[in-house]
């Protein structure tokens, strides 16, 4: 069973993504506490936990989404506390959501083409003032070229055309490349995030929820589907999943939360049989009841 | 020092009158998460239904005490079913709707009314301003030194009714089984009707008890005045929506407290820099809360759930 | 081939062509209709109005439109402009470049004096913009609200502006070429932003504003930029209209015309250029439509009055039921060449 859940590339370098003794505090209610986390290149974690543990929380501090009371993110190497998520997504970080927030009214190409970047496009060096400014003047520059149609401009958006594509092509959407994003089936919904969120070429991807409301054949294409993502692309993936067959069959280690606690993280069977775990899922009396740890 | 404590007065008094139109704006920001561009300009409809009803009793009935409160009733009565008819068949159906449309609907609805009762056609009004019938008799009520204070018997009174108002209003929110179902909508209208409070009911019943406050608010008002005019409505609901964005918008105590605050503020520009720049206090302050706390005082800016 | 798209698709046309086919369309209308009434001062006057409203409902329609943000103070920004580039129009009324004929002086002091205004316009649209579009959609609709009294205020109170008396003097050099040629330039500008990467993030936006950020868009410089611009159009607007009435006053620019620009843009649909460009042209004739049509039926005078009072109340329910009917407005988002289609013979879009 764990054989299968061996990487197929061992991972490699510096981290990609880090948290470092997160907090995050909204009122009195605290909802993420001394949240570690370490993502590298070819990883494919799970994080899971009952619902209102701060798996999404999570999911918005790392993104930029929320700024952590307390404890440090790390985006490849840098440290990006307070940093907007569109700054965050530029260095490499790239998500999907709970709840599908695609663009709607925009066709299935556009949702993607609107993530992907042309070549040439400025990375973010940091957020001081001068690289604020020099962003928005290559921007200004930019729009200039639209208005008038150079040739660059043009050819940029042939390959962005052509980017997006591809991505389409890779999660089986490419028939539905000028179709509205509302139009389409729940599932494809799904996959299209994914390719959306492929799109800002990203080095870490988050999922929140992929499997949700899909019937087991689609979890079972998804399964296969997110592994062949980590490997064509390089990628360290972080799940977020209720479905525990998902979970366990993919990631090689799991961090479960509860109460915005870290109570368990390890390789699958470690955390499946561990005790707190179970009486979180199932409550206190679960073990006892139904007599000890399975 | 006496100049200082006439301001003090003055713009405690119309602070109040802000006060009751703002506690409309809250009320139904706190329950529809909309801001009810409209509110003034029912005022604006409230107070020339008390101005016909001052006409119907004549002369002596309305200077009565019984005559007062007739008027009083018939604006706010008239004024909450204004209200409701406007939630009921603009508002309502928008409801699920993003809050761009019911926004330009409101916007929509405070142009007809304002404008509308600009018109001189059959029982609208026209644009002059008239002249709001003497229903109280000035006279002063405290005189401190040689005229250096003076307090105004129609001031005493404005302040009684808003305070008797506004404590009325707070008993209901807080103490009563109604105010607990208004607080339950507002926190979240769908969990709400889940419990089984009935969401409509409760939201139509706030519009009509912010209308009727803002009817007798503006009552107050054009009694202050003297006059009254289709615009007024623009005016005094600008003023005090931006006393509930200072006070926090959907925080009924921040919204007293902004009012307050306001009159405040505008008094002492007009009593100490010049009268043309009044207009300019409210929006000039606005900008500066929406910039440096947009959340008001009291309030909080409600984090979206991502 | 370049991809459809559905806000600004247009299958078999060459890009380049894109952002020209409105305007083509437009200006030999407006071309016929100048003719058409035998240059009376009227008709000119007519045409330059509805050419002013359309550069106003198109810039507008980017910030409202395209970046689904809620600007209500629109007027504000043509004020500025109108103002701006008036004052230089009085500076420089008696000067005139050597060597060359009068009147072509006269139209590059009136360029220069429309830049000037425009520019000082987005420079506004910039200071508004960068703080508040930070905040939440009904916040914004008040903080422009309140730019667009405060500048009215500020112009009530300043000399040299006139105070509420108004400015008057500006040579009349504004006509219906160099109107036309802002109305070609700033369709030409919202079509090529619609079209472009630029565009697809301003729908983005539109469209969820969370996931935009989420995907490297630069939501807040996104909306500060689609608001720059609309400001610099609607200032352009405001100093066209400054050199072609006698006076400019701050009863010109209040909150009214705010809303009537806004009424144009809803009506056309929000997002749709075409949209707004039918909208402002229908709703700059219609009253005077009805104007001219009263008066010929020989109504008292002041039934043909009572057109422009009418107009507001029936804007603002106008508005009411256009949300409760028919939000999308006439065109909802997308272009003429969109709708057309469904009763041309259609070029089948091959399988992919």
């Amino acid at each position: 069973m764990s054989s299968v859940n061996q990487p197929r590339t061992e991972p490699t370098g510096t981290p990609l993504l880090e948290a470092d003794g997160v907090s995050i505090q909204f009122g009195g209610l605290r909802a993420l506490t001394d949240f570690h986390l370490s993502i590298r290149k070819g990883d494919l974690q799970g994080l899971i936990g009952p619902n209102g543990a701060g798996k999404t929380t999570a999911f918005n501090v790392l993104t930029g989404v929320y700024k952590p009371s307390s404890g440090e993110v790390r985006v490849a190497g840098k440290r990006v506390n307070g940093w907007l998520p569109h700054q965050i997504n530029r260095l490499g970080l790239a998500r999907t959501f709970q709840n599908i927030r695609l663009f709607r009214a925009l066709t299935a190409l556009d949702n993607v083409k609107v993530a992907c970047r042309a070549q040439a496009a400025l990375q973010v060096e940091g957020v001081h003032l001068g690289a604020k400014v020099r962003g928005a003047m290559h921007n200004y520059r930019d729009w200039w070229r639209a208005f008038l149609l150079t040739p660059g401009f043009m050819a940029e958006e042939r390959e962005l055309t052509q980017q997006a594509e591809r991505l389409l092509e890779v999660m089986g959407l490419l028939h539905r490349r000028d179709e509205e994003a509302r139009n389409l089936p729940y599932g494809e919904q799904r996959r299209l995030e994914i390719a959306r969120a492929l799109g800002t070429r990203p080095k870490v991807l988050l999922l929140d929820e992929p499997a949700a409301g899909m019937n087991t054949r689609e979890k079972a294409d998804l399964m296969v589907l997110i592994r062949k993502l980590r490997d064509d692309f390089s990628l360290g993936i972080l799940v977020i999943e209720h479905d525990m067959k998902l979970v366990m069959g993919i990631c090689e280690q799991i961090t479960v939360l509860d109460h915005g606690e870290t109570i368990a993280r390890g390789a699958p069977e470690q955390v499946r049989s561990d005790r707190k775990v179970i009486e979180a899922y199932l409550g206190d009396n679960y073990l006892e009841t139904h007599g000890g740890a399975a | 020092m006496a100049q200082l404590l006439q301001h003090l007065i003055n713009g405690l008094a119309s602070g109040t009158i802000y006060a009751l139109v703002a506690l409309g704006y809250t009320m139904v920001y706190g329950v529809l998460k909309l801001i009810n561009f409209a509110h003034g300009d029912v005022m604006m409809v409230g107070v020339y239904m008390g101005y016909a009803t001052a006409f119907a009793l004549g002369r002596q009935a309305q200077k009565s005490f019984l005559g007062v409160v007739v008027i009083f009733l018939v604006a706010m009565a008239g004024c909450a079913l204004l209200g409701f008819l406007i939630e009921r068949f603009a508002y309502r159906p928008l409801r699920e709707k993003p809050r761009l449309t019911a926004l330009i609907t409101a916007i929509g609805i405070s142009f007809a009314l304002s404008y509308g009762f600009q018109l001189d056609i059959g029982f609208l009004p026209g644009a002059a301003p008239r002249a709001f019938p003497e229903v109280i008799t000035p006279r002063e009520w405290l005189v401190i030194g040689d005229r250096d204070v003076v307090v105004w018997n129609w001031q005493v009174m404005s302040l009684l009714i808003a305070v008797g108002l506004m404590v009325g209003l707070q008993w209901l929110v807080f103490k009563t089984r109604f105010g607990r179902a208004m607080r339950a909508v507002s926190y979240d209208h769908r969990v709400a009707a889940l419990m089984g409070i009935p969401t409509d009911r409760v939201i139509a019943v706030t519009f009509m008890i912010g209308s009727a406050l803002a009817a007798g608010a503006g009552l107050l008002y054009a009694i202050k005045d003297t006059s009254v005019s289709p615009l007024m409505g623009l005016y005094v609901g600008l003023k005090a929506f931006v006393a509930a964005v200072i006070g926090g918008i959907g925080h009924v105590p921040g919204a007293v407290v902004g009012a307050l605050l306001l009159g405040l503020v505008e008094e002492f520009v007009v009593g100490y820099a010049a009268s043309t720049w009044r207009d300019a206090v409210a929006f000039g302050i606005l900008i500066v809360v929406l910039l440096v706390k947009p959340g008001g005082l009291f309030g909080r800016v409600a984090a979206e759930k991502v | 081939m370049e991809s459809s798209s559905a806000p600004s698709a247009m299958p078999g046309v060459p890009p380049v062509l894109r952002g020209i086919l409105p305007v083509l369309l437009v200006l030999p209308v407006l071309a016929l209709f100048a003719w058409s009434m035998e240059q009376s001062p009227f008709a000119t006057y007519l045409l330059s109005i509805m050419g002013v409203n359309v550069i106003l409902a198109v810039s507008l329609n980017i910030v409202n439109g395209m970046t689904g943000q809620f600007s209500i103070g629109h007027a504000g920004f043509m004020a500025v402009g109108a103002y701006v580039a008036g004052v230089l129009g009085l500076a420089l009324k008696e000067i005139a470049i050597s060597g060359l004929p009068v009147a072509m002086s006269d139209q590059i002091f009136l360029f220069v004096a429309l830049l000037a205004g425009g520019v000082v316009a987005a420079a506004c649209g910039f200071l508004v913009g960068l703080p508040s579009l930070r905040l939440r959609g009904d916040y914004l609709a008040i903080v422009t609200l309140g730019f667009g009294e405060i500048i009215r205020v500020v112009v009530q109170n300043t000399e040299a502006f006139g105070r509420s008396l108004g400015l008057s003097g500006i040579p009349q050099t504004a006509g219906l070429g160099m109107v036309g040629f802002w109305v070609f330039l700033v369709v030409l500008v919202a079509r090529r932003i619609a079209g472009s990467s630029h565009g697809r993030s301003l729908w983005a936006i539109r469209e969820d504003e969370v996931a935009a950020e989420a995907m490297g868009v630069d939501t807040t410089g996104y909306k500060v930029r689609s608001f720059v611009i609309s400001a610099f159009f609607a200032g352009v607007a405001g100093g066209l209209f400054a050199h072609f009435v006698p006076i400019i006053n701050p009863g010109s620019f209040t909150f009214v015309k705010s809303m009537e620009i806004v009424v144009m843009v809803v009506l056309g649909g929000l997002g749709s250029t075409t949209g707004a460009i039918v909208a402002a042209v229908f709703l700059t004739l219609l009253p005077e439509m009805l104007r001219s049509a009263f008066t010929s039926m020989g109504a008292e005078g002041s039934l043909a009055q009572k057109v422009d009072q009418i107009r507001m109340p029936v804007y603002g329910l106008l508005l009411v039921a256009l949300m409760l009917l028919r939000p999308q407005g006439l065109f909802g988002m997308r272009e003429i060449w969109e709708v057309l289609p469904r009763w041309l013979p259609r070029r089948r879009k091959g399988i992919q």
